[in-house]
């Protein structure tokens, strides 16, 4: 650990606790609190990492989560960020974008032959000729994007949580710890964040040579530790806004969204890299990572160092560097005649040399290319931006600290759709215009002083004590005067370039001089031109700088060009931890264990796990479902129905909320009787259908199919809250369940359960009635969907698995077997019923499946008759038909959704089709123009794979039609 | 024909399809078969002390909506909550859950007799609709309740946002369900109903997550002193 | 994620609701013409502004009307329809901060 400085008070590094790590194959140490690239740097490795496009060297640019050109991987995850991530005993790293590792990255040829790679190649390249593209296209795959997908990534729960609270305070710096302590004190419940693993901002690092910052800060920490009802998360990112303030805050265990009355962002600044040629090579770092270096881990950033400034920061990190030992060779200040005062002075004193009115023109490579051997400093026009050549000075150096300018992190406050202006007074965009409850108080607001800043945070508190109705004081604050903190341009043209603006994506001042020649002198288009702001750091560091740069070149000032939208997430977010725990609700019915045992396989209808079929062994799906079609057919089969949606209309209302709801009429329906229900749209397009039961006077049982159920009662619920009518609507759809028991034993097997009287006479097809079977109060609905003999058993769910048993059982001679809602497809198909959602679609009237025999035009109103008025005056363009194929068909079986075609024109399609070996035929249904109509047209179907078959159109049902026609 | 005791025949909590695996202990409480042991007793107090989830589905419910429902009720003595979505407890041993205004969900706990009797009144009254009950229900106990709720529920359900007599109807684990808190045995637990068939899926996700946090299934019989 | 009030269950986040289409009222089916049933059934107002709708809270089978400018998408009033319904909440944009 070369660089180590000797102990300091507020370090983050515990230097009783070593630990040891490889990085590249080679063994460091490090102490436990250091970050990878601090204990890195400590022990004088420089060469971090590799950057994306030119394989560069690069090292410690921000150390504040922007250094993407330092991403490791210790095997598992991918793309590690060094600067922030804390190093662990035993880590084994490597960095990652690199060919044969960081030192001797094999793809570093790509920066000499950079000129030939200009911003937005790839665009004009490659394409033609078109042959060669797949290699091209391999290529480019290879060197796009960072990191190794790691495909064995072990599966890592992170909770996705909620919390609430009174306010949140984005940022932990001096100002947010101001503002969460006047809110709590008021009685605020105040949740704060940051990012960092310590709380401080930058109370923990600017300290410019003396320490009276970290007296204040500790100050506050025990003030803010002293409120019970402050919640403080670090290592945590608010990473997005969304509204109502919701506020993902993401952390290495998970998310947690949390919700707040207000929030107030105290998220800071960003420190912007003044852009000189070499500006990347590693020793060249920003003045406040220098200043992290030395406070947070302990570690002097470079032996020999220069300072360049364009503003005051510049002189704090200087007498910085002095404190950790570094000797200070010179600072070198953008601006003329700026004196820096005292501060100067007694830099000059300690023996720092200054030249005001100067650059650094460009940054001397080691022989290696590693690092910094020296400066090339010379004076510099500020007014035109140029370097004055004429009198070049080269410093020999191994390190370059830089401070031009900060840019707020206003993120969240864009995403809450905050108006910003630029503030000429800071050279910074200030929030102008905040939406309701968000509050902005610190560097994101422009106020850059300490004092000004705890007093913001404090203002920020009280407004939004006032926002939520709270008294509390009006403050003011000072606008910024004097010196801005940040520079207007601070940007060094060099005739070879390497002047790099993003690092992220090597982006150079020329390339955007080469985007605006091109025409996209837009800052959006300049954006994707050039992809600044668009790597990993999305631009944290260099959107600013293109902003300027960009308004320099269009001659226009910085507020005309705009900004870039910054969305959410913040920072890169893992993927498992937006996917959290996996939540997948489904609805059981009471027999699924009863399915499971019996071999059942399942499948989703709707929120239902429903038996599809119940293969034996050996079979397959189309011989599962055959067989058990046949048992009904012959015998009888039973099937679990208990997910159809059941719902009660009660009271005297009941017939004339369904003559308005459905087509069909039901006033004069009997009590014992059944009827069929359509419900259409108000377009008169067909939605869902069922059987209406009428159970009393002022009692009807309807039930419907399973996937469209609860929309139907959705439906039923709003019309009721419209027509306000006297009856009360009861889903039972859970409570109750159902079976189905169907075929010619039916009777015969159920008989042996129930008293009531069976026969055809006294209990008839469509008919209800209420009894008991196997000892349970059961309705029973003589339907015949699936087979002409055929009975639904309503009863309490739990009771289900009673009765289905005592069923099995009675029909156990009769060869009774169950059968899934695969089957039941097949049979209704036999039966000649089509199906609304599959045999319909969401534009089918009624006249085109011939369900005009169940809709009453007399009545009054109906929900879509006033549409089937219109279209009854059309004539059809479709109509559903039910059709065969020849007799021993054996060519490609068409398929649902198979076209009907007539030469090129497409005439309809397949709704429904399915070999019936009952049958032993194939049968199905199809749309087809009106003129095939007519029993014995025919039509082609185009098949999968191109081959036309000829299918005939029959009557229903195919049944009693087909069976040895 | 063949003749059924009906009463000898207990049918089975809507649960417990997703209790099965592992050794439980089952028993018939209410006509139901309840699972109410699933560890010892002293691993059961321990659980629930940290996050115990309890099947309590065998609890006799009675359901009445309508708009004369809260008379028909209040003529049967049964004690009504003053205001919509609140609670109320019945004779120490009912709870009368009032969702939203003119809907009730009344639920005998052990020992409470209300819902046999109301459910022996046969006669059908004008604006008053009965709904019959067939929900998965669920005692949450322990200190890290709120900790689960967090991960399940978006609504704030500690005690100074959800009172001691709410009842709230929202969605937890992505699916309906009614949740307010309650005192059993001098011990502040959270109940839950959901429809009985998403009962399986809302017992593994709670208890899931109940594991994670050091706690895990309680059995009825920790509740039946 | 959103919040929206419901007039009986209070303040929930949107993924409790369903969405139920902008509230319109139906021209007199008997006498109104085709071409307005037409256009009442099949057009719809792309015009941000001041819209009632239709929104149904899920847990509780609430359906309610919100009036919500659309290019705010701010809701400034939520009530039940219908005559015998009183529950009518305005949404104040001043919160309570919880004591």
């Amino acid at each position: 650990m070369i660089l180590r400085t000797p102990k300091r008070a507020g370090e983050w590094v515990d230097r009783n606790k070593k630990i040891n790590f490889t990085f590249e194959g080679e063994a460091f140490p490090a102490y436990e609190g250091d970050t990878i690239s601090s204990a890195l740097w400590a022990a004088g490795q420089k060469v971090l990492g590799r950057s994306f496009k030119y394989h560069r060297p690069r090292g410690v640019l921000s150390l504040a989560n922007h250094d993407v050109n330092v991403l490791v991987t210790d095997g598992i995850d991918t793309n590690i960020r060094a600067d922030v991530v804390e190093v662990k005993d035993g880590m084994v790293l490597t960095a990652v974008n690199t060919s044969g590792g960081v030192k001797k990255d094999k793809n570093s040829y790509i920066d000499s032959i950079s000129p030939l790679l200009p911003v937005g190649f790839y665009y004009k390249a490659f394409h033609t000729p078109r042959r060669f593209f797949p290699f091209w296209e391999n290529v480019i795959r290879k060197a796009a994007g960072l990191g190794v997908v790691n495909f064995n990534y072990p599966r890592i729960l992170k909770r996705k949580q909620h919390s609430h609270c009174d306010l949140l305070v984005v940022g932990a710096g001096p100002t947010g710890l101001t503002a969460a302590y006047v809110a709590a004190q008021a009685g605020l419940e105040v949740t704060i964040v940051d990012e960092n693993s310590q709380a401080g901002g930058s109370l923990s690092y600017n300290r410019g040579g003396v320490h009276s910052n970290l007296t204040e800060l500790n100050d506050l920490l025990s003030k803010v530790a002293s409120q019970p009802n402050i919640t403080m998360h670090t290592s945590t990112y608010a990473a997005g806004y969304y509204p109502d303030h919701l506020i993902p805050i993401v952390s290495a265990s998970g998310i947690t969204k949390v919700r707040a009355k207000t929030v107030i962002v105290a998220s800071g600044a960003f420190e912007q890299p003044p852009v000189f040629r070499y500006n990347d090579l590693p020793g060249v770092m920003l003045g406040s990572a220098a200043q992290r270096l030395i406070y947070r881990y302990g570690v002097k950033p470079f032996n020999n160092g220069v300072v360049v400034t364009a503003n005051d920061y510049g002189y704090r990190v200087a007498f910085d560097l002095l404190e950790a030992g570094t000797k200070v060779v010179a600072l070198v200040d953008l601006r003329a005649g700026v004196n820096g005062g005292i501060c100067a002075k007694d830099l000059m004193r300690r023996g720092v040399k200054i030249y005001a009115g100067h650059c650094v023109y460009e940054a001397l490579a080691s022989s290696d290319k590693s690092s910094v051997r020296g400066a090339v400093i010379c004076a510099y026009d500020d007014k035109e931006n140029v370097a004055l050549t004429d009198n070049k000075l080269t410093l020999e150096c191994d390190g370059i600290a830089m401070s031009a300018g900060w840019a707020p992190a206003g993120a969240l406050l864009y995403q809450a759709g905050t108006g910003m202006q630029f503030d000429y007074e800071v050279q910074q965009f200030v929030p102008s215009r905040l939406p309701d409850g968000i509050f902005a108080a610190g560097k994101v607001n422009g106020i850059f002083e300490l004092d000004q800043r705890i007093k913001d945070g404090t203002r920020a508190a009280n407004e939004a004590l006032r926002y939520l109705g709270l008294q509390a004081p009006q403050n003011n604050i000072e606008k910024h005067v004097g010196i801005s903190p940040s520079h207007p341009y601070p940007m060094v043209p060099h005739d070879k370039g390497k002047n790099f603006v993003d690092f992220d994506e090597d982006i150079q001042i020329k390339d955007f001089v080469n985007a605006a020649k091109e025409g996209f002198d837009n800052i959006e288009l300049m954006k994707r031109f050039t992809t600044v702001g668009m790597g990993p750091s999305q631009g944290k560091h260099s959107n600013m700088n293109a902003i300027r740069i960009l308004a320099k070149i269009r001659e226009l000032p910085v507020e005309k060009i705009g900004t870039t939208t910054s969305r959410p997430f913040f920072h890169p977010t893992p993927i498992g931890h937006l996917g959290g725990r996996g939540f997948h609700s489904h609805r059981l019915t009471s027999l699924h264990d009863w399915h499971q045992t019996n071999g059942a396989v399942f499948t989703d209808i709707g929120a239902w796990k429903r038996a599809a079929y119940y293969p034996a062994t050996g079979q397959t799906k189309e011989e599962a479902i055959q067989a058990e079609a046949m048992v009904v057919r012959k015998s009888a089969g039973i099937i679990d129905g208990s997910s159809f949606g059941k719902i009660e209309i009660h009271g005297p209302d009941g017939a004339e909320f369904l003559e308005r709801f459905f087509t069909g009429t039901y006033k004069t329906q009997k009590v014992g009787g059944c009827r069929y229900v359509m419900l259409l749209d108000e377009s008169g397009v067909v939605v869902d259908d069922g059987i209406a039961s009428r159970l009393a006077d002022d009692l009807f049982y309807l039930s419907i199919g399973t996937s469209n159920a609860a929309a139907v009662y959705r439906e039923m619920q709003r019309s009721q809250q419209m027509w306000q009518l006297n009856l009360g609507l009861v889903n039972v759809t859970g409570a109750l369940g159902a079976i189905n028991i169907a075929g010619p034993s039916a009777r015969e097997i159920l008989a042996t359960l129930t008293d009531l009287d069976l026969s055809y006479e006294s209990f008839p097809i469509s008919s209800v009635r209420e009894s008991q079977v196997a000892g349970v109060e059961v309705r029973l609905i003589r339907v015949a969907f699936v087979s002409d003999m055929g009975y639904e058993l309503h009863a309490p769910m739990v009771q289900v698995p009673h009765i289905w048993n005592a069923l099995m059982e009675a029909g156990q001679k009769h060869g009774l077997r169950p059968f899934g809602s695969d089957t039941q497809r097949l049979l209704r198909l036999e039966m000649g019923n089509h199906m609304p959602g599959v045999d319909t679609d969401g534009l089918t009237n009624p006249f085109e499946i011939g369900a005009d025999w169940a809709i009453e035009m007399s009545k009054s109103y109906f929900i879509g008759q006033r549409s089937l008025t219109i279209l009854a005056k059309r004539s059809l363009r479709k109509r559903l038909v039910p059709f065969v194929l020849a007799q021993n068909f054996k060519g490609e079986m068409p398929m649902d959704c198979n076209l009907v075609v007539d030469g090129r024109d497409i005439l309809g399609r397949v709704t429904s089709i399915s070999y019936s070996k009952f049958i032993d035929r194939c049968i199905g249904f199809a749309y087809v123009t009106p003129d095939k109509n007519e029993v014995g047209s025919e039509f082609q179907i185009r098949t999968d794979n191109g081959s036309l078959v000829t299918a005939t159109v029959v009557k229903t049902p195919f049944l009693k039609n087909q069976k040895g026609a | 024909m063949q003749q059924f005791d009906i009463k000898k025949i207990a049918p089975i909590s809507p649960i417990a399809h997703a209790q099965s695996n592992g050794t439980v202990k089952w028993d018939v409480v209410n006509g139901m078969k309840i699972a109410v042991e699933f560890a010892s007793a002293d691993i059961e107090q321990a659980r629930k002390k940290v996050l115990g989830v309890t099947d309590v589905s065998c609890f006799e419910r009675y359901g009445v909506k309508g708009p004369q429902a809260s008379q028909y009720l209040a003529d049967r003595e049964i004690a009504i909550p003053a205001n919509p979505n609140a609670w109320t407890l019945c004779d120490q041993k009912t709870l009368v859950l009032r969702l939203g205004s003119s809907e009730f969900l009344i639920e005998d706990q052990l020992g409470g007799l209300a819902c046999k009797k109301l459910a022996g009144d046969t006669m059908r009254v004008a604006g008053v609709y009965k709904v019959p009950r067939a929900d998965a229900a669920f005692i949450l106990s322990g200190s890290e309740v709120l900790n689960l709720f967090s991960e399940l529920c978006s609504l704030d359900l500690r005690e100074k946002s959800l009172s001691a007599k709410d009842v709230i109807m929202t969605q937890v684990a992505g699916i309906s369900a009614t949740v307010l808190r309650q005192t059993i045995g001098g011990e502040q637990v959270y109940r839950v109903w959901c429809d009985g068939t998403y009962g399986p899926y809302m017992w593994d996700v709670l208890l899931e997550i109940a594991v994670e946090l050091g706690g895990g299934a309680v059995g009825l019989a920790r509740y039946q002193n | 994620m959103k919040l929206l009030t419901c007039p009986i269950n209070g303040t929930r986040p949107l993924s409790e609701f369903i969405f139920g289409g902008e509230y319109r009222e139906a021209p007199n089916q008997d006498s109104c013409t085709d071409a307005e049933w037409a256009a009442y059934v099949h057009n719809r107002s792309g015009a941000p502004g001041d819209k009632k709708e239709w929104w149904y809270h899920s847990p509780s089978g609430t359906w309610f009307i919100a009036e919500r400018n659309t290019l705010t998408d701010k809701v400034s009033r939520t009530y039940l329809l219908g005559p015998n319904n009183t529950a009518n909440i305005d949404i104040n944009p001043v919160q309570e901060a919880s004591k």
